[in-house]
């Protein structure tokens, strides 16, 4: 088909077409090199033992066998990152959206809370990491401290079963300045005259906000709940360099099991299992999310 | 004809010859290099490397050394890659990783034909449990480290507490911390341990997390000597003479230890290392270093560790490896990285020379070098660092975070069995016992 297509084309047409495969090239190649070819290969070493510095070992299906059927860490571990899912995505994205509508204020000085707010969406994850292990120590932390001015008895955050995974949640907000520079450039594309003609009808602000600004923001929304997703799902920095996944497994994040399988255990072949499963869970909630979209995402075309 | 066919074979055999000679003329002027990868830090900086190529090309003018020092954080996977690659890895380097030992050249033979350098000159425990693999020697110990506890004289003078002494019991340590602790000063009498298995463990009962044949859990993770373990971590978390994890994980230097709290009087006695015993010492601590507690008339241990320094069995050049090896970890290497870094040799002779050998706490950590090493539930059953630990570490968290009663360690020890055994039966036969 594609044969007869081109048969059928002009000159002209051939030479465009050949223009713009050139042009298509460099992406082609960067899709194949590294992303379609690391799938492929993730897929045949799912089916092996391969322990990174011997010859893979063909298992077949052994390893999915062990995922689904008899491995109590594959269980605890989706639990946690779904969990942390549930917790940190309408966080960052309600906190985000609030923090962009601050920042669309007409005030002196916009400029460099802006840039104040969207330094840490470029902070090393580790740095970041570190300096809450600060802020929320039990003993000496900044967090408690203030707590106990008012005779609050803070928890011991990272350090106790049930706050360990509440407490990355919480951390998570503190890159919640990359967001909300995106909801801005989405509310400042909102034309004024809308909110002139809804405040000449007597709208109010809060109206306003219903009526014109979420509706006219749902495409930024949907990309922003597109790309938190993935983000929240592949939550690993903060389970490396401050819970180790503990304690009592709360933070035993999936990409830290995979980690510890692939780097630490020498079973590439179970991790590559394993970093499937993740692709096809976050495929899946995607396009889940993609499906949705008719219903809540308005495009003004 | 035949005078031309003799003076054509002349030339030609003259020419072969000229060719000849010259090929094995530059093979006996031109050097071999070899490639070394190695780390800098604060025991072996990068001025003590390249002072180790400098004097070995000195001494060794037909071998060069291609040396690249590199980030930690890459040394794992460019070792991983080239080694399962098959090609590209170094001729010498540290083989810290179980998985690679098989991919190590096996220098037995090398070792007892050599004149200048025996195993006898090493550490006998360093050795045995760092250089030797499968019977077979795969390299050499590099440098020394040991846990031990290091104790604040001024708190225990304060407290009135007698130093403790070599042949202090576990229990003792509890007591003394007890003592020691004052929370008006916000001070703790001692640190726990920070993992299972390490030498506390051994020291109250010999406990093993699962039979010396990797085959089996009951009867070792929750056996008696298990739970006697288990018990007295319990004790000390529920006497509160402890720091919690959340502070140690603050308060500790890089993961290591408490060193800061120790230094700054909030820890009596912690459990700590070489390193930090010379971080101590530099602040002007006055401390002083025992082993830590063990149960009388048992076997004492001692966790310690080293670098393992090998050659690449892939490599092309294994005369020349080993000429570099036996230099950089043998005695000239290591006084030089001891002189110019803070080095602490894995030979006697040499770590007698530290700068710092004659002090009291300097003697008390050469008590602890040869004891028995814990290190071998490292160095030798992989499975339990990567795949056991992770799924028996409920009962030490739980114990940690007084989640349980004392009369609840045997069936919290009895419910780690079951996944216990599942990581091994999983682990055995991919990475072996």
């Amino acid at each position: 088909m594609i044969l007869t297509r081109w048969r059928n084309m002009t000159t002209q047409e051939r030479r465009d077409a050949k223009t713009g495969y050139l042009a298509l090239s460099p992406w082609m190649v960067g899709f194949a090199v590294f992303f379609a070819f690391p799938i492929l290969a993730t897929f045949y070493f799912s089916l092996t033992q391969w322990t990174l510095v011997d010859p893979p070992v063909w298992v077949g299906l052994a390893n999915y066998a062990r995922m689904f059927t008899r491995d109590p860490l594959f269980l605890s571990s989706l639990k946690a990152t779904t969990l942390f899912v549930v917790l940190s995505l309408p966080l960052k994205l309600v906190l985000g959206l609030m923090l962009a509508l601050l920042l669309n204020l007409k005030i002196p000085g916009m400029n460099v809370f802006r840039t104040v707010f969207f330094i840490p969406a470029v902070i090393s994850g580790v740095a970041v990491s570190l300096m809450w292990i600060w802020f929320l120590n039990p003993d000496t932390g900044v967090v408690n401290t203030l707590l106990h001015y008012v005779g609050v008895q803070g928890p011991y955050w990272f350090w106790d079963k049930d706050w360990a995974l509440p407490s990355v949640a919480i951390m998570s907000i503190w890159k919640v300045g990359g967001a909300a520079i995106i909801y801005l450039a989405g509310l400042q594309n909102i034309p004024a005259h809308l909110y002139e003609a809804a405040e000449i009808d007597g709208a109010g602000k809060w109206r306003r906000f219903w009526r014109i600004t979420l509706p006219l923001l749902t495409p930024t929304l949907f990309f922003q709940l597109i790309i938190e997703l993935i983000d929240a799902f592949k939550i690993f920095t903060e389970a490396f360099v401050i819970t180790k996944g503990g304690p009592l497994k709360a933070t035993y994040f999936f990409l830290y099991y995979f980690y510890e399988e692939a780097f630490r255990n020498f079973n590439m072949g179970y991790a590559s299992a394993l970093a499937l499963f993740l692709l096809v869970v976050i495929m899946g909630c995607t396009v889940l999310v993609y499906r949705t979209s008719g219903r809540w995402v308005y495009y003004e075309n | 004809m035949k005078h031309l066919i003799g003076r054509r074979a002349l030339v030609l055999v003259s020419l072969l010859l000229l060719l000849l000679g010259s090929v094995g003329g530059a093979g006996a002027q031109d050097p071999v290099t070899i490639t070394w990868w190695t780390l800098a830090s604060a025991e072996s900086p990068e001025p003590a490397i390249r002072a180790v190529v400098e004097a070995f090309e000195a001494e060794h003018p037909n071998i060069k050394v291609d040396v690249t020092i590199m980030a930690e954080s890459a040394y794992g996977d460019l070792m991983n890659t080239t080694i399962g690659a098959g090609e590209g890895a170094p001729d010498i380097a540290y083989f810290w990783e179980t998985p690679w030992l098989p991919h190590t050249l096996d220098i037995t033979d090398r070792l007892e034909a050599d004149p200048d350098l025996s195993r006898d000159d090493y550490f006998e425990e360093y050795f045995n449990n760092w250089a030797v693999y499968n019977g077979r020697v795969v390299g050499l110990p590099f440098t020394v480290g040991a846990n031990f506890v290091m104790y604040n004289k001024d708190v225990f003078d304060e407290a009135g507490v007698d130093y403790p002494t070599a042949d202090w019991t576990p229990w003792e340590y509890i007591e003394i911390a007890t003592a020691l602790t004052d929370p008006d000063k916000r001070r703790w009498g001692g640190d726990r341990p920070r993992g299972p298995f390490r030498a506390i463990w051994r020291n109250i009962g010999a406990t093993k997390p699962y039979s010396d044949d990797s085959a089996t859990v009951e009867g070792y993770i929750n056996g008696p000597d298990a739970v006697a373990a288990y018990t007295w971590l319990w004790d000390l978390v529920d006497s509160g003479a402890t720091p919690t994890p959340a502070d140690i994980e603050v308060l500790g230097t890089e993961g290591t230890g408490p060193v800061d709290l120790f230094i700054a009087g909030r820890l009596g006695m912690a459990t700590l290392n070489n390193g930090h015993m010379i971080t101590a010492a530099n602040a002007g601590v006055n401390f002083g270093v025992v082993p830590e507690p063990h149960v009388p008339d048992n076997e004492r241990f001692v966790h310690a560790w080293a670098l393992r320094a090998s050659i690449w069995a892939g490599t092309e050049h294994p005369d020349e490896a080993y000429e570099f090896l036996s230099f950089w970890a043998g005695p000239e290497g290591q006084r030089i990285n001891m002189e110019i870094g803070a080095l602490m040799p894995s030979l006697p002779a040499v770590l007698e020379d530290y700068p710092d050998a004659e002090a009291d706490y300097f003697q008390g950590f050469m008590g602890v070098l040869n004891a028995t090493q814990t290190a071998e539930w490292r160095a030798t059953h992989p499975c339990w660092r990567g795949a056991v630990i992770r799924a028996v570490s409920d009962a030490w968290d739980l114990i940690m975070l007084g989640e349980i009663e004392r009369d609840e360690v045997q069936a919290t020890l009895d419910a780690m069995v079951e996944p216990g055994q599942a990581a091994l039966d999983e682990c055995v036969p991919r990475l072996g016992g």
